[in-house]
């Protein structure tokens, strides 16, 4: 059983399975969003914890002080997940009846006054997290390392918790993509959001039916893509950034057989059977053309299909094609890592004269 | 549900009650966290270490106490209560001289304050002066303060003068009043002589007394003023920490916890309070390695900074008896990725080496020159770059000329297994090993077998040709064994048939002979023995003079010592098929396969053999230790060991032996013991398999080399922390590195040290080779350099003989040099001015020599009859220099403890009567009657050892 979840939990076979799970999940929320829900995953899920929790090689890793964050995180992403969930289910409920969400209440728009009710339990909550905090450091004490050696590097040399999952990028990316222009793209992502979406439902209070792809397309992005990396990052990559399922031995000799091929190599070598062009950018031909046009055609196709055309009657030419670009740059990572685990592909231009790979 | 406030979503009553938890939680939070940093194991250990030392005073206190005669503190309590009786009678008169020293004193204190106002302002006056008559301020400005300076001097004067009566004044009040106070101070002062001890001992133990001061000072938030807990700590400038960017000064805090590391008289306390066991090498204040100055982990390694816990400071427990004891007390964890934690105990010394270098021996560190010693008797720098020893010889015999010496058979049989020849041998076995014998891997063996073969065809191939000067005639066995257990064979070598006395001396700079009838052709070693550089001219091997029925006779005992059942062994031949195979190998390395098998078709079928030969010679790195035409210049094949001691762990290949300690030595000791054992279980073809070979080490060996090795670190000293030689001290050091090429340490004792075959004289070391004390001092530099080429016999009735050895020029210099400046003499002695008799002195010498009755020892030259048993006294004057003779006359017991030569002048007293009973004078003029009928000729080797010439 052990084996079967070590072997099941790298990303090649976890990936599809979180996907596939996000997918249910979405789409059976209203299910998921109920208090029977929860009681019956918790029975579920406690034992579950309890026996990996029971095997050394897992005990250690969750109980690292670094990784204990993680877990606290994992704790709270899952409950306020499920919260949002229960609340979107009923709104939703009532809204198929033609009932307001709750929130809409007249009892619930009652105002109150910011004094004590906000600035009071502001306090409240400034203390609760100060103490946590002081509590935690005293608890678990900053480890006392041995002095910064530049030839001795720590191995697995790890990110802060927040940046695992960018890190987990740097496997499939060229740093100067997954360090620099994705996380770049996230930032600017997410600041253009309210400028992007200007669909006024769903503003104070929860609902997923009348907002699909806002919900569908940010919570893939922020659960799939970022959360699942950071678990990924922090429990199951172990020495040389070498995937460990999560009951394995951390064996620090331990070697993956990997070898990866650019996309014009496949072109030039493995399809025509010729030499590589000395040009590079004959070379890279096939590469560029697609990357642009994922990029720069596949946008205005888009805009073609009614679905397209529905929603640039709704928000505008400009917020279209800034949403539908971020989009794709969003949906490249996934391609790429599948495109990696399928194909063994490394670049899909591979142009390092430039130091410019995607 | 109660009915809320208007414009309220909560009660403020249970905000209210909800607040005030919150504020009491966090309170107690802070007093947590204070407390949390308050709370330091160090400084229980501190308490404890105050309770210890309360105890130890306390004792001293009782002990100081019962020393105190009783009955004499009451009579001197007596004297002192009738001194203080009489003092009451003098009352109105001592009253009296108080109040004028009383009075006295406003006089006294006034005037000092008038003089120090005049003092000032004829300071500030003169200024002005000169300041007037620098710019010309005019005769009448200049004269008005010229008249002032004159006034104010005058006046200080006479203040002076004053003040002077004045002080005249009391000390004579003072003295009055001593005088009639005296019999009272006498008194006590008789008191505090008896009681003062006991009562400096109270004083410190008050000191160590836990009252509520010492609350105060080490209380919570105050304790940052002055408390008496606190973290100890050396700082030293001279020795670094390399912190990776930057080396900063080393700081120990180890004496927070080991806090009587530097104070005798602890000894007898558990760890961490005993005192360090070495405190006169080592911590003590008087020491060569103050702790102020080396500091602790310095030699101990480790976190020196640190205080947590066991753990976090790097100790490291010596054996897995001690981890158990150490996680079962303390809770023991070892640190957190520590590149370098503390050295286990037992490998302390090899941080000797830090600052000590570019000697043979440091003194004290027995397991380090054990580990040297033996790196030295195998040879491990023949493969490994090890520093100090660069310089050495390769340990083994050359093979220049093997083939005259033994037979191919032999040479086959002895390279696949030599300890099947000669137990003692020192040359290793890579053969049958676990990762190449013929049972597990059946294949690799055979091949091994063709590399055998071929390497013996290409040492014959390249072997010049030698004729033994002398033919072997046959000799006296029985002879020949007394010879060599006598003339001093066995200070290099151990020989078969005086097994109980060979492994006493433990003697390896030559081979253990045994089985050398087996081994061996006769005519060569009959010419071996009589002149061993004819057959290799830069052997270590010396002559000892031996005549040709001497020679002939140790040749008839050891060609009398044969290995039948090794004789016996027929060494399988050369399997083509597989020399090919490997060949083959060899060549692909830079070439396709075809290409490979076509170079071999070109070759002929002996071209193929000595192809493999020279390959394997090479692979096996035979060259390292044997001169083999062909591979000169090569360097080693085995890791630079020159910073094994800081190589990070992760770099030590463990294979799969789990069963080996994870640690740098545990994996030195393992692949001393076993080299190959990190192979088993792991997939390598035929050419990648480990070769280092197998030495057969005993615990103790592998034991010692492993702390050499762990010596060699890069961590660097700064040169103001290392220990620099001075110029005696560094030719002393060139010339060990010759006297241990020669192994004369194996002979001759220097200066305590070594002196191997003397243990084969325990009954009587007058029978052994010469203890050398002071060498440099007791025998003439000139003299020194003549007899190294030139032996003579000095002491013909011992059986030992000093050989004469092969030595180059430069080698003998460094030889005499080294024992003179070892002694700190480096002049020539100026023979002619020696003898200068005083009236009456040479009367006395000749009275003493007579009384004293030199000759009948010192016999040679002076009576014939006599046999004598003591060196040629007129050979003394080239030899000896008379400051040594007159310090040996003057005491040559402390010289040379159990030496026959009587001391006549022990301890300073007179021997005779002459020249008043003065011993100086007696030595002085013995050594110049000595001087006077020495002779100034040397001798030669045909020099009779009883004339007088």
């Amino acid at each position: 059983m052990k084996e079967l979840i070590n072997w099941a939990a790298d990303p090649i076979r976890s990936f599809p399975v979180v996907c596939i799970l996000f997918y249910f999940m979405m789409k059976y929320y209203r299910v998921v969003g109920t208090k029977k829900f929860l009681g019956w995953s918790l029975v579920f899920i406690i034992p579950v914890v309890v026996w990996f929790a029971a095997d050394p090689n897992f005990f250690t890793i969750i109980t690292l002080p670094d990784n204990i964050p993680i877990v606290i995180l994992i704790v709270l992403i899952g409950f306020l997940q499920w919260f949002t969930f229960y609340k979107a289910a009923i709104n939703d409920n009532r809204l198929d009846e033609g009932l307001g969400p709750i929130e809409g209440l007249p009892e619930n728009r009652e105002k109150v006054w910011c004094w004590p009710n906000l600035v009071y339990t502001e306090l409240f909550m400034i203390i609760a997290a100060t103490a946590f905090l002081v509590v935690w450091a005293i608890v678990f004490k900053a480890p006392l390392e041995e002095p910064a050696n530049p030839t001795w590097a720590p191995n697995p040399a790890k990110a802060p918790w927040y940046f695992l999952g960018l890190q987990e990028m740097l496997v499939y990316f060229d740093p100067w993509m997954a360090g620099v222009v994705l996380p770049g793209v996230v930032v600017v992502g997410l600041i253009a959001i309210p400028y992007i979406d200007t669909n006024p439902k769903g503003n104070g209070y929860y609902t997923i039916a009348e907002r699909p792809i806002a919900m569908w397309g940010f919570l893939f992005g922020w659960l799939v893509l970022w959360m699942y990396l950071i678990m990924v990052g922090t429990f199951l990559r172990g020495p040389n950034w070498t995937f460990y399922g999560p009951f394995e031995f951390w064996d620090f000799h331990k070697v993956v057989a990997e070898y990866n091929v650019n996309l014009s190599e496949f072109f030039w070598i493995k399809w025509l059977n010729s030499p590589m062009p000395s040009n590079m950018f004959v070379r890279e031909f096939l590469g560029i053309i697609l990357s642009l046009g994922y990029i720069l055609a596949l946008p205005p196709l888009t805009a073609m299909t009614s679905y397209g055309k529905k929603m640039i009657e709704s928000v505008g030419q400009i917020r279209y094609y800034i949403f539908i670009v971020l989009l794709l740059l969003m949906v490249s990572l996934p391609i790429k890592m599948v495109l990696r685990w399928l194909f063994s592909l490394k670049y899909i231009v591979a142009l390092p004269e430039l130091e410019l790979n995607l | 549900m109660k009915k809320l406030e208007p414009g309220m979503a909560y009660d403020t009553k249970k905000l209210n009650k909800l607040f005030a938890f919150l504020s009491i939680l966090f309170l107690m939070i802070v007093v947590w966290v204070f407390l949390d940093d308050y709370i330091r194991p160090w400084k229980a250990v501190q308490i404890e270490a105050i309770k210890i030392k309360q105890a130890k005073l306390q004792e001293k206190y009782e002990l100081a106490e019962k020393d105190i005669n009783k009955e004499k503190l009451a009579s001197l309590e007596k004297d002192l209560a009738a001194a203080k009786a009489s003092a009451q009678e003098k009352r109105a008169e001592i009253i009296k001289v108080d109040k004028e020293i009383f009075k006295l004193q406003k006089f006294l204190k006034e005037e000092t304050i008038t003089s120090g106002v005049l003092n000032s302002k004829v300071s500030a006056t003169n200024f002005q002066f000169e300041q007037a008559e620098l710019h010309h301020k005019g005769h009448d400005v200049v004269e008005k303060y010229y008249s002032m300076l004159t006034d104010y001097k005058e006046k200080f004067a006479a203040s002076k003068d004053r003040m002077k009566a004045y002080q005249g004044k009391e000390k004579e009040l003072k003295k009055k009043a001593a005088n009639l106070r005296s019999e009272v101070t006498e008194a006590e002062k008789s008191i505090n002589k008896l009681v003062g001890t006991r009562d400096l001992i109270k004083k410190a133990l008050a000191q160590t007394e836990m009252g509520p001061i010492f609350a105060l000072r080490n209380a919570p938030f105050v304790d940052y003023l002055d408390p008496t807990l606190k973290i100890q700590q050396v700082v030293i400038e001279s020795i670094t920490d390399d912190r990776y960017f930057q080396q900063v000064p080393k700081v120990d805090r180890c004496m927070t916890c080991h806090t009587f590391i530097d104070q005798a008289g602890y000894e007898d306390q558990p760890n961490p309070h005993k005192t360090h066991p070495n405190l006169e090498l080592m911590v003590g204040r008087d020491s060569p390695h103050p702790m102020k100055k080396t500091g602790c982990t310095t030699c101990h390694g480790g976190e020196g900074h640190r205080v947590n816990d066991l753990g976090s400071t790097a100790h490291t427990p010596q054996n897995e008896e001690q981890r158990k004891e150490w996680v079962e007390k303390y809770n023991y964890h070892p640190p957190h990725r520590v590149a370098q934690p503390m050295l286990k105990l037992q490998h302390t010394e090899a941080s000797c080496v830090k600052c000590h270098q570019g000697v043979e021996f440091i003194p004290g560190a027995t397991v380090l020159n054990e580990g040297r010693q033996n790196i030295e008797k195998y040879g491990c720098y023949g493969c490994h770059k090890i520093p100090e020893f660069e310089h050495k010889r390769k340990p083994g015999p050359s093979l220049l000329k093997i083939a005259s010496k033994v037979n191919k058979q032999f040479f086959k049989n002895w390279v696949w297994d030599p300890k099947s020849f000669n137990k003692h041998a020192r040359m290793p076995r890579f053969f049958e090993q676990s990762n190449n014998n013929s049972k597990d891997h059946p294949n690799y063996a055979k091949k091994n077998v063709a590399e055998v073969n071929a390497i013996a065809e290409f040492i014959w191939e390249k072997s010049k040709p030698y004729r033994p000067f002398k033919k072997y005639e046959g000799g006296d066995i029985e002879h020949g064994k007394e010879l060599v257990t006598s003339v001093g064979c066995m200070g290099c070598h151990g020989v078969e048939g005086a097994d109980e006395v060979s492994e006493k001396v433990n003697a390896y700079a030559g081979p253990y002979l045994t089985g050398i009838g087996s081994k061996v052709d006769p005519d060569w070693l009959v010419s071996w023995l009589k002149k061993p550089d004819h057959y290799q001219e830069d052997t270590i091997m010396p002559s000892l003079r031996l005549t040709d029925k001497e020679a002939s006779d140790i040749a008839a005992y050891l060609l009398s010592l044969r290995n039948k059942k090794f004789e016996n062994f027929e060494f399988e031949p050369l399997d083509k098929k597989l020399r090919d195979e490997i060949l083959v190998t060899y060549f692909s390395a830079f070439d396709t396969q075809a290409g490979a098998h076509a170079k071999l078709e070109k070759m002929s079928d002996r071209e193929r053999t000595l192809e493999l030969g020279y390959r394997s010679v090479g692979k096996y790195g035979c060259y390292s230790c044997h001169n083999i035409d062909g591979f000169e210049g090569r360097g080693p094949i085995g890791p630079d060991l020159s910073v094994e001691g800081t190589k990070p762990l992760t770099q030590f290949g463990f294979g799969i032996q789990h069963d080996v300690e994870h640690s740098r030595d545990g994996w030195i000791t393992a692949h001393l013991k076993n080299p190959r054992r990190w192979d088993i279980g792991i997939d390598k073809p035929f050419k990648d398999i480990t070769r280092m070979p197998n030495f057969k080490l005993t615990d103790r060996e592998a034991y010692t080399i492993t702390t050499a090795v762990l010596g060699n670190t890069s961590e660097k000293v700064p040169l103001a922390g290392v220990k620099r030689l001075d110029a005696d001290e560094k030719i002393v050091a060139e010339g060990m590195q010759v006297i241990n090429k020669y192994n004369c340490v194996g002979c001759h004792q220097i200066d305590g040290e070594r002196g191997d075959i003397l243990a084969a004289y325990e009954d009587d070391i007058n029978e052994g080779p010469p203890r050398l004390v002071g060498e440099g001092h007791r025998v003439q530099y000139d003299w020194f350099h003549y007899f190294l080429d030139n032996v003579y016999p000095i002491r013909p009735w011992l059986s030992i003989r000093m050989p004469s050895f092969n030595l180059t020029d430069e080698e003998r210099n460094k030889i005499v040099a080294m024992f003179q400046h070892k002694a700190r003499q480096k002049t020539l002695v100026d023979r002619s001015k020696v003898v200068n008799w005083e009236p009456g002195e040479r009367q006395a010498a000749l009275q003493m020599w007579d009384e004293l009755a030199c000759a009948s020892c010192h016999s040679a030259g002076f009576d014939a009859s006599t046999e004598p048993t003591a060196p040629n006294l007129y050979f003394a004057k080239r030899r000896l220099r008379p400051s040594w003779i007159k310090k040996w006359l003057a005491g040559p017991d402390k010289i040379m403890p159990g030496t026959l030569m009587p001391s006549f002048w022990m301890d300073g007293e007179a021997a005779s009567d002459v020249l008043d009973g003065d011993a100086d004078r007696q030595l002085d003029a013995m050594v110049k009657l000595l001087y006077e009928f020495g002779t100034d000729n040397l001798p030669t080797k045909n020099t009779k050892f009883w004339s007088k010439q």
